[in-house]
């Protein structure tokens, strides 16, 4: 098809007088041609697989370093002693300030962490701007409940395995939408087991559905 | 079809309207502007382009004083079942963008603004005016985008929205319930915002399936009808009415023109 | 070799290949979308935990519970308190609406003072302790040149303890002008005084009566307490029978079971003609009657003077062919009206037009008063009856100096309850004509207006406009910027109803004695404060015995104080039923003069002292309306809609919002005609038209609309407002610049029901 392409305006402009020029052509210059689009080719696919990616999302580190597993050690019941379900059923999410404050009003240990929360988050008073890998658009309503309650489902299956973190991993943050990384996954081809987790685009609940319960659902099941 | 219609499990949630109670007062409107984030602005008298989900319309029966009779009816979305409850209502029918569809699971006829690119082909079909469109960027002035619900996404220029029966307020009734480790939620726990602030209990809502929700019982009263019947829309939402010639104004009919009474068994058959 | 231009166009395909074979087209695609669909613009409410306070609207004198949901420290949604007696989880739109007073445009958000002209909004933030000195320093120079009876204190309410604290300091200043706009209940109340000898609220069982006879009341459009009665109408509908005797097919007429249409203005006429059918066919109750009634039969007093009774009076000059001349009710139907009224168990007449707000003709009230005798339905359930206040307020006297004293003994400026108008408490209406027809110095030296709003409300607002001008102090204490406020020197805004403690008295018309408490449910949006703690510390900041008389820390510990054992239940469930002393409602004892029910009040006194029979009884004289029928042929009359609030709170956005395009289309507001009547000046639907009246004129359009008399155009009250936000000023016109006052000779009470026009094409 790309040859057609170029041989179209050329044999528009050649005159009929010189009607050997094509021949030239077809002696030296067609082989740079070639070479042309095979880099223009090559280098646009190099530069969209591999340079594109990088380029399109930022790198952010959260606000504290937070060790899951150090903490998980000091409570009862799992993930929920934190991220527990509200009595109406919704879900409580990332503990605020009021949450962390109850234990750490004065440092527990010498973790410099620590320090740094109750220096510059609970003696102001400011709530953490923690960064939420699983952040989803305000249009998308996800039933916590629906989920762990209602399909027995853990919370690594989806979140990976956050309760042996001992590090907040990097933040990457897509330059366009704002959103985690995570919600496309990290292969941009979206191939493969996802590195953390599951990925969370719209179609990935979908096919998880279509799988599970035998069909993708309707629009208001996770919209709002 | 994915479920049966008349399956214990498939709810089919709808309205009864009573309207020898509606006092046109305006509530019902209210609630829902302040439970679902409806904005407004400085002029809201051209009611093509404000926004509500819910409207009360003014039927008179065109006498003269003093044989005047009015009466008010106020008209949300009628999530429509389509022709034999395939789940065709008229909007869902020529959406190019899926932005619409109707849930088999609750009957509700939804509408994601966000999918939505606003071409309107849902506006031309519906038969009710129950669609309205975002002709500006909603601006809630002073401090009152403080009062916005965060269970319902607020929308933006360049889409269509219409009611939906608070269904968040349906997802909360289930995620209380999956906590509680029910399978069923109460009629109670899900009303929307209209019928429980309708302060002359009006309007009545539940699932229509369900013989111990108080719509079963309503949708077969003999003042019970439906909006524009003979376009097989097969809506949701009954109206109750003891005049006749509010029941007949329901199917707009015009003036000498008869009415098939066969019309509604037809539509039953199929 | 040679690279030429088509190299470089064999470079742009390849590029253009190798990029479609690549993610960059499809992820930037899925990216835009997302991106374009989250634009920074469009709020996305923060979610959270979310909690419910119960409190208290009292955004009008509903009294309705509420509950108000809360995300965080936002309020998002009031919706009803379930176990609320008075509303039972339900709420009208202007409660739905109530965080658009919270969070909306028209706030006043700090204490200021005005810079410019007056009404011309230019205005200078101003500390707390700046305005109360300011304040408090007009006050002492007004008291040291011994005028402190020059201050009047218009209040919304005068029940409650916010209205009696204000009481109080007017009464320790020195100054007996606290003023309370006029009400249907003033009527209600002085005919009840009048003819059962009881002071207190009057009640009406609606809910137990099975038939009610309105003469115009809107017990649909937001009269008494509105979800009370919109409740009422949709749960017990089908036990009890409505009959709406109106001249304008209005929401109560159209849902009544039978509508009356009638000439405005003889309401009074009909009851008086429904009364002679059940005296004539002798339906009325006898056992009553003849036992607890005084004035039904002719009697002779102890000078041996014989006077004519009620019976003789109805009999001679209100045969149903008469009254079916003044009133244009057919005979057959008046007669049918009394016989269906007074063969019901638990009948019930109700006086008073639209949602209230003017009290209207004594003597109609007490016709109407006299109909509910004639079956026998005071003080007993279904019927109506006076209910004396709760007197859980209870105060240690005031010890005041002689100018205070000096002050208190000064007549009222309003003139209520001086030797004019006796039995008036409150004159509001006649203050501007005071203020106007006084040569010389204002009488009010300094107005402090509060939940009120009358320069907005008070009929003849240019009248109005000039009175104030006249007073050279004026202090508000509106929440928003209402005409009152923008026309003040000093704004000292007060919290809103959703961030202050304030006792909710019983709502008007109700039994059931329910104390509602609002409470503060989020925290003080701006930097207002509770009218309360100002008076209290206006009182320390003038010091001695003034200061004395409120020993209280701030308002709510006055509160807590006056609740004492029924606190922990109001602050725990928002209500209570305090139960005056020795109120026994049903009981059946009358404290006229002669102990029954007085058909023939004998406290009434007429001015002229000639104390006619037929002017003590309750009788029909038209009520006068201001214009020329040759100048102006229609006759102008207000309506009220439950979608438009008429009174000192301006409509929320949501409410104009509702509102249908054949009531208000862009800025301009639709008159009702009937079609006959527009057909004959030769107007269509939605013309444009001026409506001229002796008062004041107006550009409209015209609805043709065939519920309305042929002769008579309404207008809905509550367009009109000059301040708050873009969203309500300047939308139609006010009726009230439209109409003036006239004040009943007997009772001083404005009765201005309508007023006479003339529509030209604009």
């Amino acid at each position: 098809m790309n040859t057609n392409d170029q041989q179209h305006p050329v044999s528009d402009t050649a005159s009929p007088e010189t009607g050997d020029a094509p021949e030239k052509r077809k002696n030296g210059s067609g082989w740079i041609i070639l070479l042309f689009f095979v880099i223009g080719f090559i280098g646009s696919l190099l530069g969209g697989w591999l340079v594109f990616p990088e380029l399109l999302y930022s790198e952010k580190q959260q606000p504290i370093d937070f060790d899951h597993e150090l903490h998980m050690a000091q409570v009862y019941e799992g993930c929920q002693s934190c991220h527990y379900f509200r009595k109406d059923g919704s879900f409580s999410g990332i503990p605020d300030l009021y949450s962390c404050s109850g234990c750490h009003q004065y440092p527990m240990g010498t973790n410099p962490e620590e320090e740094k929360f109750i220096e510059q988050y609970v003696r102001p008073n400011k709530e953490v701007p923690w960064l939420v890998y699983s952040k989803q658009p305000d249009c998308v309503f996800f039933s916590h409940a629906a989920h762990v309650k209602g399909a027995d489902m853990e919370c690594r299956t989806c979140h990976g395995n956050m309760a042996q973190s001992n590090h907040s991993r990097p933040y990457q943050e897509n330059r366009l939408t704002g959103y985690s990384r995570d919600i496309w996954g990290y292969n941009i081809a979206r191939l493969g087991k996802p590195k953390y987790g599951l990925r969370m685009k719209m179609n990935d609940c979908a096919d998880c559905h279509e799988r599970e319960t035998g069909h993708k659902g309707a629009c208001f099941q996770c919209h709002q | 079809m994915k479920e049966e219609q008349g399956d214990k499990h498939t709810k089919r949630y709808g309205m009864v309207i009573d309207l020898d109670k509606c006092t046109g007062c305006g509530a019902c409107m209210v609630a829902c502007y302040a439970e679902n984030n409806v904005p407004f602005k400085k002029n809201e008298t051209d009611k093509l382009d404000s926004l509500n989900w819910i409207r009360i319309f003014q039927l008179t029966n065109g006498r003269s004083y003093p044989d005047t009779e009015i009466c008010y009816l106020p008209m949300p979305c009628q999530h429509c079942d389509g022709i034999g409850k395939h789940g065709h209502p008229p909007c869902v029918s020529v959406c190019p963008a899926i932005a619409t569809d109707y849930d088999y699971s609750t009957g509700v006829v939804s509408q994601i603004p966000t999918r939505c690119f606003g071409c309107r082909y849902c506006m031309a079909a519906c038969p009710y005016h129950a669609r309205k469109f975002n002709w500006w960027d909603p601006v809630w002035p002073a401090d009152t985008e403080k009062y916005l619900n965060p269970n319902v996404s607020a929308r933006m220029r360049g889409v269509v929205e219409k009611c939906t029966f608070c269904f968040h307020r349906y997802q909360q009734a289930r995620d209380k319930a999956y906590l509680e480790g029910r399978d069923e939620i109460y009629e109670s726990e899900y009303q929307p915002a209209c019928a429980q602030a309708c302060p002359t209990n009006a309007i009545t809502f539940g699932d229509l399936n369900n013989p111990d929700h108080a719509v079963y019982k309503l949708k077969n009263s003999p003042r019970a009808f439906r909006l524009l019947e003979r376009l097989h829309t097969n809506p949701k939402v009954y109206y109750l009415s003891s005049k006749s010639w509010v029941r007949r104004a329901g199917d707009n009919y015009l003036e000498n023109e008869s009415r098939p009474e066969s019309n509604r068994q037809k539509i039953h058959h199929k | 070799m040679k690279i030429d231009r088509r190299s470089f166009i064999s470079l742009g395909v390849g590029v253009v290949a190798g990029t479609t074979l690549s993610p960059v087209p499809w992820k930037l695609m899925d990216d835009i979308s997302i991106w374009t669909q989250n634009w920074p613009w469009t709020p996305a409410p923060k979610g959270g935990a979310d909690s419910y306070k119960t409190s208290v609207c009292t955004l009008c004198p509903g009294g309705c519970g509420i509950q108000v949901r809360k995300i965080m420290d936002r309020a998002v949604k009031i919706d009803g308190l379930p176990e609320h007696p008075i509303n039972q989880g339900k709420l009208c739109p202007l409660g739905l609406s109530g965080l658009q007073f919270l969070y909306g445009p028209s706030r006043v958000k700090s204490p200021m003072k005005r810079t410019g002209k007056r009404g011309e909004g230019k205005w200078q933030e101003i500390s707390w302790d700046e305005a109360i000195s300011a304040v408090t320093k007009k006050l002492k120079e007004l008291r040291e040149k011994d005028k402190p009876h020059s201050v009047a204190w218009v209040s919304g309410a005068d029940k409650g303890t916010i209205p009696q604290l204000i009481g109080r300091f007017l009464t320790a200043y020195g100054s007996p002008n606290f003023i309370r706009p006029p009400s249907v209940h003033d009527a209600y109340e002085l005919s009840a005084y009048l003819m059962q000898g009881q002071e207190g609220s009057v009640a009406f069982d609606i809910e137990n009566s099975d038939h009610v006879l309105s003469f115009g009341t809107g017990m649909l459009q937001g009269w008494g307490s509105p979800v009370r009665m919109l409740n009422i109408y949709g749960e017990k509908r089908d036990s009890k029978k409505i009959v709406q005797i109106e001249s304008r097919l209005s929401d109560t007429a159209a849902k009544a079971d039978q509508w009356v249409p009638i000439k405005p203005g003889t309401e009074g006429a009909l009851a008086l003609g429904i009364a002679h059918v059940m005296i004539k066919e002798s339906l009325y109750k006898k056992s009553f009657i003849n036992k607890s009634a005084f004035g039904f039969e002719d009697w002779t007093d102890d000078n041996g003077t014989r006077h004519i009774g009620f019976k003789t009076l109805v009999l001679k000059d209100y045969d149903p062919e008469i009254v079916a001349e003044i009133t244009s009710v057919p005979k057959s139907t008046i007669e049918k009206l009394a016989r269906r009224f007074a063969r019901a168990n638990r009948p019930i007449a109700i006086s008073g037009r639209g949602e209230g707000l003017l009290p209207g003709s004594l003597d109609e009230c007490m016709a109407v008063h006299a109909l509910n005798a004639l079956v026998g339905n005071i003080n007993k359930p279904g019927g109506v009856s006076v209910t004396s206040e709760p007197d859980y307020a209870k105060w240690p006297e005031v010890n005041i100096d002689k100018t205070a004293s000096r002050g208190m003994q000064q007549p009222r400026i309003d003139g209520a309850g001086g030797s004019k108008y006796p039995n008036a408490r409150y004159l509001l209406h006649r203050l501007p004509e005071v203020i106007n027809d006084t040569k010389g110095e204002s009488p009010v030296q300094a107005l402090f207006v509060s939940e009120a709003n009358p320069l907005y409300t008070l009929p003849d607002t240019k009248a109005t406009k000039a009175a104030f001008d006249r007073i050279p102090f004026l202090v508000s204490f509106s929440s928003f910027m209402d005409e009152t406020a923008l026309y003040s020197d000093y704004i000292l805004p007060n919290h809103i109803y959703l961030e202050r403690y304030e006792d909710v008295p019983k709502p008007a018309g109700m039994v059931q004695p329910v104390i509602g408490l609002a409470k503060p449910v989020v925290k003080p949006v701006y930097n207002t404060r509770h009218v309360g703690d100002v008076v209290l510390q206006m009182a320390k900041s003038l010091g001695s015995f003034i200061e004395k008389a409120f020993p209280w820390k701030d308002y709510r510990a006055y509160l807590k104080t006056v609740f004492k054992d029924h606190w922990d239940q109001l602050e725990d469930k928002g209500f209570t039923e305090v139960k005056a002393s020795e109120d026994k409602p049903w009981a059946n004892r009358f404290n006229t003069a002669t102990g029954k029910f007085e058909f023939y009040p004998s406290a009434r006194k007429h001015p002229s002292k000639k104390d006619k029979d037929k002017d003590i009884l309750p009788g029909f004289s038209p009520v006068p309306i201001e214009g020329k029928p040759d100048a102006y042929p229609l006759v102008l009359m207000p309506y009220d809609s439950i979608r438009l609030t008429s009174g000192n709170i301006g409509n929320p956005p949501f409410m104009t919002k509702t509102i249908d395009d054949t009531v208000l289309k862009d800025q301009t507001m639709f008159v009702e005609i009937n079609p006959k009547t527009a057909r004959k000046m030769g107007f269509f639907e939605g013309d444009r038209a001026v409506v001229t009246t002796p008062k004041g004129r107006a550009e409209v359009r015209l609805h043709l609309f065939d519920g309305i008399e042929p002769g008579v155009i309404a207008m809905p009250k509550g367009f009109g407002h000059t301040a708050y936000s873009k969203y309500l000023a300047g939308k139609g016109a006010n009726f009230n610049s439209l109409i003036g006052p006239i004040t009943d000779p007997m009772s001083g009470l404005n009765t201005a029901w309508g007023i006479r026009a003339k529509i030209v094409t604009a």
